[in-house]
């Protein structure tokens, strides 16, 4: 009886629920896009990893424009939870491509893994306003990055480009860079753990960037900006296996590629829009972020000088070979 | 758990018919005691919902970062109303399912097989006992390299945590067959297969539950571990991307939600053992006492 009961009363919770129930995984009724009367052509289905922050905002916008569609590729965005996994991932065959920070294909060419820059995705922002900045309280002392020499500094990933541009920023600006004491903690973490004193000053993107100095923090450098101007955020990496076997697909994705982020970076407001949904953060909060010069052009991208660098300041052995390592598409 | 089942068989049929006698008598006493009993967990509900409450309140913790209870379930009543929480629920509990379903077949079948062969035995303990402190994370770049983010990459890892803890139970569980129960079933020409049925198993039964509760509370652990850092799709990758977006409240919905997954799945798995061991002291030791 008393089970029966029960059973009754999850029922009608369950009915209940379910009549006012919603489905923010359905997709759009119909998409805004040029995408309309798509010719019945064979679609690819590529699997992509990227990131889960702004800048994938970019990817997200042309899959809906339908621009990878014309180039009859399908992509199905696998959301990489940090760079590490994307490159396993990669050389298990189950992704096609990983959209990362250029570090993980500098380390990977250290062993020798076969892992391909084909194109860039987005650089920092040569002037202006930068992706990322070193933050730290207001009352914290540190307003220049020497002062940064002997204190506590969070990046995301210890051993990337973060915290080697921070050393060479504090090096430039007559401090020692060895003094530092890098710490990981997780962009999200940043605010909260800046003001609990985890640490005396963090790198951080927007939204977190803009969390601190809004809340009265400094911004004490913008580490890619004073070292390598403009240097690349993130790139489009697969495998040199993919690149033997089906130069046709990289290719078509590449073109692909080449076209989104154009169209992206003269569609701010799509790209805002995209982010606002995928991230499911508000509206004026997308709209506060700092966007970077997306590009799948490696011209600029500065990789070199960042393996150069990794190799000053010790991070790797010897520099990448860049001949294989980057082959624009 | 480990209770001699076979010495004394008579006082076995005593306690049982004692248990039906008094029956009438406890019953009574029975239903007071589960009043409090339930009393005592709504207070304690309560108490933590209100600590819980207060924390940011008072601002002993920085509101921004932590959210009051009402907010947080709030959230949590959004979330229960959108069918894209319930497939993640579903995706979580496929992978659980699955994984807890590989262990245990494989770790049951090794475990016997290994339990009943003295010298299997003594060549493989030296790499049971290596192999079973490898904290199940460890291999996450190795399944990520073999499976991508498929949900194998996810099985990998909650098969390996939880077959330890159902392959130790029944490898133990097997091993404690009495001596003279053996002799006897040997004596009075039972098979090789009638001694596995009729012995082994019902001796090896109670350990295999308990290993097998073990593994299912493991094995959700992992389900959702694997979910936060492969990114399988599931309850786990939602608590990261809520993280990422710096949404609080969802991250601690989520998180609610996980722990009365373990809650229900701990519960259903105590009454499976009740009622499969119904027969046994250990069980019946709880309901007389």
């Amino acid at each position: 009886m008393k089970k029966s009961l029960a059973t009754l009363g999850v029922l009608a919770a369950a009915a209940l629920a379910l009549s006012g129930c919603t489905d923010s995984a359905a997709p759009p009724a119909a998409s805004p896009g040029a995408s309309g009367d798509a010719e019945p052509t064979e679609m690819t289905t590529v699997r992509v990893a990227a990131l889960p922050i702004a800048e994938t905002g970019a990817l997200w916008a042309a899959m809906e424009e339908g621009i990878f569609e014309e180039h009859g590729l399908e992509i199905e965005v696998v959301p990489a939870q940090g760079g590490a996994n994307a490159i396993p991932a990669l050389l298990s065959g189950d992704i096609q491509f990983a959209i990362g920070q250029p570090f993980g294909p500098i380390r990977a060419d250290q062993q020798d893994l076969g892992v391909v820059i084909v194109g860039n995705y987005a650089n920092s922002n040569a002037e202006g306003d930068d992706v990322n900045a070193v933050v730290a309280l207001g009352d914290s002392g540190i307003t220049r990055p020497a002062d940064l020499a002997g204190k506590k500094v969070s990046v995301n990933t210890i051993g990337a480009a973060g915290d080697l541009t921070i050393r060479k920023a504090v090096q430039d600006d007559g401090g020692d860079p060895s003094s530092i004491e890098f710490v990981e903690v997780i962009f999200p973490d940043v605010p909260a753990q800046l003001e609990a004193g985890t640490m005396d000053a963090a790198w951080a993107p927007d939204p977190f960037r803009g969390i601190v100095l809004g809340a009265g923090g400094v911004s004490v450098v913008q580490p890619y900006q004073a070292t390598i101007p403009g240097l690349t955020v993130l790139t489009s990496i697969t495998t040199q296996a993919l690149l033997d076997e089906d130069p046709e697909l990289v290719a078509a994705y590449a073109e692909a590629m080449a076209e989104a982020l154009e169209w992206a970076a003269s569609n701010e407001e799509a790209v805002r829009a995209a982010i606002a949904t995928n991230l499911e953060i508000p509206e004026e909060a997308a709209a506060g972020i700092t966007l970077p010069t997306f590009t799948w052009d490696l011209a600029d991208a500065g990789i070199e000088e960042l393996g150069d660098l990794a190799v000053e300041f010790a991070y790797i052995e010897a520099a990448p070979d860049y001949e294989t390592m980057i082959q624009q598409q | 758990m480990r209770t001699d089942v076979t010495t004394g068989g008579h006082d076995e049929v005593a306690q049982q018919t004692q248990t039906a006698t008094d029956a009438g008598r406890f019953r009574r006493g029975r239903r007071t005691r589960s009043a409090r009993k339930i009393a005592l967990g709504v207070a304690g509900i309560v108490g933590f919902l209100v600590t819980w409450q207060l924390l940011p309140t008072l601002g002993i913790v920085d509101p921004r970062y932590f959210p009051t209870a009402t907010e947080t379930l709030a959230q949590l009543g959004e979330d229960v109303r959108d069918l894209e929480f319930w497939r993640n629920v579903g995706r979580t509990l496929t992978k659980w399912g699955l994984g807890l379903l590989i262990a245990t077949v494989l770790a049951t079948v090794l475990g016997t097989i290994i339990g009943l062969v003295p010298f299997l035995r003594r060549a493989t303990h030296t790499t049971v006992e290596f192999l079973r402190p490898i904290p199940s994370v460890a291999l996450i770049p190795l399944a990520v390299l073999l499976f991508g983010y498929q949900i194998q990459s996810a099985l990998l890892i909650i098969v390996y945590a939880s077959f330890w803890q159902v392959f130790i139970q029944v490898l133990y569980g097997v091993a404690d067959v009495d001596a003279v129960a053996r002799d006897t079933a040997r004596s009075f020409g039972l098979s090789r297969g009638s001694r596995v049925v009729n012995l082994v198993f019902p001796t090896a039964l109670p350990y295999l539950m308990t290993g097998l509760r073990l593994a299912a509370a493991v094995a959700l652990i992992l389900a959702i571990t694997a979910e936060m850092f492969i990114g399988n799709p599931g309850l786990g990758r939602e608590i990261v991307f809520a993280q990422s977006a710096g949404n609080w409240p969802a991250v601690y919905a989520l998180v609610i939600v996980t722990g009365v997954l373990g809650l229900i799945i701990n519960l259903v798995f105590r009454a499976i053992e009740r009622r499969t061991l119904s027969w046994h002291q250990s069980v019946r030791g709880e309901d007389v006492l």
